[in-house]
């Protein structure tokens, strides 16, 4: 049996998808540090003392897909069951860059707050494989952005 | 209120173990829990296979086809001489359980095997290879002493399970394939007690349908020789040197006539 090309592809998605997520580990520690002040809460309803000039949707979204090293690997881990923890790095790239995203516009929009913030997520089905099959996952980050007259 | 500024935390939501200690961690160990039951159920059908009878084996194989695993030739015109031997020789084991099928398989190994059922397959290229009606009957004889002695359905679970798994590996659906090539079935190798058993029969059926054992080794002595470059036989067979010594030995010992006529193959 030839296991040889799928297991180059293996040894290939791995090297590439760690360098890839290492990488985007580092911008997305940069990009927070910059954002650090921009308060993202998760409010419904804002605090008496604050006094909101404006509000918006800010939104951010981003679509993240499994490499064929991580695939593997949930593969081998969904027989026994347990923690599939070569998605977990997936997922958090996938919050924190959504999150991102959505201050980043927020912030250049001239916004100084986002409230009643949220995160949803939702699957893109596999135009292969009757729609089994899972392309990737978007992960999209919404809120209420507001400018407020009195700042802390 | 104040709004205190926090940075994300790294490592609340991601695991610390390295992907590769887990990737690792998978693969050995669910490598050993499927071997773990490959050999259990290797061992399940070994010993399920020691308690079925004869006659149920032969029932059980009946549907069996050959012709799914090996590919024979039907059509090779030595079929019916072939036979028509194997059925003389059988009559020397008239309690038999076993009605034999002979079947050729093309291949240009040199080997010959005995098959759950009754079936004995003998490679065209043993066929070529033989130059006496004798040093066939004892490949024949030989075979029927792995009928009479019932190796031939010992270690046939490691070819099944083993089957199984490839086939479920691969993801062929379309019936478990026993092995595609000979070689794969003739793996299942016999002790070297088991051979010398079954050879000692042999030259037991070969000594009563021509009343002397001549010739019966001759084909290892070529073998021997190296008139024939042929390895596989070799890998499931003792060596034949040492099988010629003790196939005298065993004709000696049983007093059975080593000089006599040599009956010429008609072919």
């Amino acid at each position: 049996m030839n296991f040889g090309v799928p297991f180059i592809i293996l040894v290939v998605a791995y090297f590439v998808g760690t360098i890839l997520e290492r990488r985007h580990f580092d911008d997305i520690r940069r990009r927070e540090a910059e954002v650090k002040n921009f308060p993202v809460l998760t409010f419904e309803t804002l605090p008496t003392d604050w006094q909101v000039g404006s509000a918006g949707l800010a939104t951010g979204s981003v679509v993240v897909s499994l490499d064929y090293f991580k695939r593997v690997i949930a593969g081998l881990r969904a027989l026994v069951g347990g923690r599939i923890k070569t998605y977990e790095p997936l997922l958090d790239r996938a919050r924190r860059e959504a999150m991102l995203r959505m201050v980043e516009r927020a912030k250049r929009e001239g916004y100084d707050a986002v409230v009643n913030a949220r995160l949803e997520t939702s699957r893109l089905a596999n135009s292969r494989g009757n729609g089994k099959g899972t392309a990737g996952v978007e992960m999209l980050a919404f809120g209420t952005a507001i400018t407020l007259n009195k700042r802390w | 209120m104040r709004y205190v500024p926090r940075q994300p935390r790294d490592d609340v939501n991601v695991s610390k173990e390295h992907p590769l200690v887990e990737a690792s961690t998978l693969f050995i160990g669910l490598s050993l829990i499927f071997l773990a039951i490959a050999v259990v159920l290797i061992l399940l059908v070994d010993v399920v296979l020691l308690f079925v009878s004869p006659d149920k084996e032969v029932g059980l194989f009946e549907s069996w086809s050959l012709s799914d695993y090996i590919a024979t030739d039907a059509e090779d015109s030595r079929l019916q001489s072939l036979q028509g031997l194997t059925d003389r020789l059988a009559r020397h084991w008239p309690e038999s359980p076993y009605k034999y099928n002979v079947q050729i398989a093309d291949s240009d190994e040199l080997n010959a095997m005995a098959l759950p059922g009754g079936t004995i397959v003998v490679t065209s290229g043993l066929l070529d290879a033989v130059e006496s009606e004798n040093e066939l009957a004892f490949v024949l004889g030989h075979e029927m002493g792995h009928f009479r002695n019932r190796d031939h359905i010992r270690g046939l679970g490691r070819g099944v399970v083993l089957s199984i798994f490839f086939a479920a590996l691969s993801g062929s659906d379309g019936g478990v394939n026993l092995g595609s090539s000979l070689s794969d079935l003739t793996l299942r190798g016999f002790s070297r007690g088991q051979e010398e058993d079954a050879d000692e029969f042999g030259l037991s059926i070969v000594n009563s349908e021509y009343g002397h054992v001549a010739n019966s080794w001759r084909f290892f002595e070529r073998l021997g020789d190296k008139e024939l470059g042929v390895a596989t036989y070799l890998s499931t067979h003792p060596s034949p040197g040492d099988r010629v010594n003790q196939l005298i030995q065993q004709a000696g010992g049983n007093g059975w006539a080593v000089d006599g006529a040599v009956v010429d193959i008609d072919w």
